[in-house]
């Protein structure tokens, strides 16, 4: 084992006044955040803590509302993961795809299948789900159910 | 300006998803790559969580074919990490056997089909016949040539009898000497000098900013391989150490997987001769614990993460996969971009080995008119011709 070169108490010091820092294993830092510092706290943790490479965006629905965990590392070996809670009745948050490059693909993933929109994203277009799945259907959403009267895609029923 | 369209996918077995690439040519040269990839979503991410661990695992070895035992493995150490299991030393080592056993039949079939674009047949041959073998030592140890069925929580579902074991010893020596030929050959054979070197060159901070990962990092001088940075299964105690190489290019990428071949033949002989007595796998609890655990494993092509949540039930809350090659498309896109329409076969064939043979080529003139088509065994054909047309520069 091999111990990271980043120490917990490094983060607490980067990004402490952003959210709460927990240590999760021997190489994972857990922040909990806030929507409108997630920018401010993923440039500290670029710039102080030395995070050059994007692992995922992990994207949650908990039922009452919505997860982002960005989980970023870099040559220290340390996994810093940033959590933002969003709220299910207006799921906006700011994009990141501008300072992580990796994020845009992610983030038009994640907008795809559970809806969440990232403002200022340069182009939110449908990568994931078929071309003629219907819009505002979120099929990774918990409380979502297929519509037996919608064509959600392959052989169109006449055809059959 | 005559302005090409160039499909390329859709049909892509390592992703859950497969890819389509728009290359977007004028004349001669690539303008820009428009990517697709909504093609045959299956939706494993919300089926795993309707299914139970036992499952979900059978479930999961159906993401890729070629890397099944990554995503599998990925899956469950994550759930032991969440349960607290303490898996037993020889099931690591019988995970790890058919870990790197996996990257090499999939460096070799990455091998053969640059060495088939480029139009080098005889290598494509050779490399497929040595995956032969490196197949059937997997089906001798597992019991299939593809997914193997291998994990379960708690341990694997097959032991290794001595005889096994020797068997496997048998193969290796054969296999390394033709890993030791193809890696003199690269160095020296002239058809694959031209046409791999200075191809889809990326740097060290084009890497870093696009968020490459696997070989495609590591052959721009990247030095991240989750399997040092992040140990897992057995890697702690095997000698074992991370390829690098500075070129940057195809020829680069190439090195790095010949590489690594090497580096996994030792690991399997390795774990061959020092596999610990014991039992293969503990009993799972049914349940796991309220937890979120990040799991990441270096699979062939890269790192591959699952990040899963557990919530005191015996299914996941939720299950997200990022698979290697969703990080490398966008390294990929920006690499091609100035380089020759000919070269695109070898350099999407970098990341990716399996491509649709139905793909077409729509010529259109700048009123959007088609004024023809080509197959990608025509494009290919293309590529050879040009190079053959301009020489050895």
């Amino acid at each position: 084992m091999t111990e990271p070169a980043l120490k917990p108490d490094a983060v607490q010091d980067a990004l402490g006044d952003l959210g709460t820092v927990e240590t999760v294993r021997w190489n994972r830092v857990k922040v909990s955040t806030k929507i409108e510092k997630v920018r401010e706290a993923i440039l500290r943790a670029q710039s102080l803590l030395a995070c050059d490479h994007v692992v995922q965006i992990s994207a949650v629905d908990n039922g009452k509302s919505f997860e982002l965990i960005y989980h970023l590392t870099g040559p220290h070996r340390m996994v810093i993961a940033l959590a933002i809670d969003i709220p299910r009745d207006k799921p906006e948050v700011p994009t990141t795809s501008d300072i992580l490059p990796p994020a845009g693909i992610y983030e038009r993933q994640i907008h795809d299948l559970l809806g969440i929109v990232f403002r200022g994203h340069p182009d939110l277009r449908r990568i994931i789900l078929n071309e003629d799945w219907p819009a505002n259907e979120f099929p990774l959403r918990k409380d979502w159910k297929m519509d037996p009267n919608k064509f959600y895609g392959g052989v169109p029923p006449e055809v059959k | 300006m005559t302005e090409v369209v160039v499909p390329i996918g859709p049909q892509h077995p390592a992703l859950k998803e497969p890819v389509n690439f728009k290359v977007v040519a004028d004349g001669e040269t690539i303008v820009r790559l428009e990517l697709d990839v909504s093609y045959n979503h299956r939706g494993i991410e919300k089926a795993a969580e309707q299914r139970d661990f036992v499952r979900v695992v059978p479930l999961l070895e159906r993401v890729c074919g070629i890397c099944s035992h990554s995503h599998t493995t990925v899956f469950v150490k994550g759930i032991e990490e969440a349960m607290k299991l303490q898996v037993p030393p020889r099931a690591q080592f019988i995970r790890t056997i058919v870990a790197e056993l996996e990257r090499m039949h999939s460096h070799f079939l990455w091998l053969g089909v640059a060495a088939h674009e480029v139009g080098f047949n005889t290598l494509f041959m050779w490399t497929w016949r040595d995956r032969e073998a490196v197949q059937d030592m997997l089906e001798e140890m597992t019991g299939n040539r593809v997914n193997y069925g291998t994990n379960e929580v708690g341990g694997v579902r097959r032991d290794l009898s001595p005889d096994e074991i020797q068997a496997a010893l048998k193969r290796l020596p054969r296999l390394e000497e033709r890993i030791a030929k193809y890696a003199e050959m690269v160095s020296k054979e002239q058809t694959m000098l031209l046409r791999f070197k200075g191809v889809g060159k990326l740097s060290k901070e084009q890497i870093l900013k696009l968020g490459a990962v696997g070989p495609t990092a590591r052959a721009s001088g990247v030095d991240y391989d989750i399997r040092r940075d992040d140990p897992y299964l057995a890697y702690a105690d095997v000698p074992w150490k991370v390829i690098t190489d500075t070129h940057g290019d195809v020829y680069g990428r190439t090195l790095v997987r010949i590489g690594e071949l090497q580096q996994s033949l030792q690991i399997v002989r390795f774990c061959l001769e020092h596999i610990p007595a014991g039992p293969i796998r503990t009993n799972p609890p049914r349940a796991a614990p309220r937890t979120e655990i990040l799991s990441r494993y270096e699979a062939p092509r890269g790192e591959l993460v699952h990040f899963i949540r557990t919530n005191n039930t015996d299914r996941v809350e939720r299950l997200d996969i990022r698979t290697p090659t969703l990080a490398n498309w966008t390294s990929v896109a920006v690499s091609l971009v100035n380089q020759n329409l000919a070269d695109i076969p070898v350099v999407v064939a970098a990341i990716d080995p399996c491509l649709s043979c139905t793909s077409r080529i729509t010529v259109v003139n700048e009123r959007g008119r088609r004024i023809g088509e080509m197959t990608w065994d025509e494009l290919s054909e293309h590529g050879r011709a040009f190079y053959r047309a301009r020489g050895r520069r």
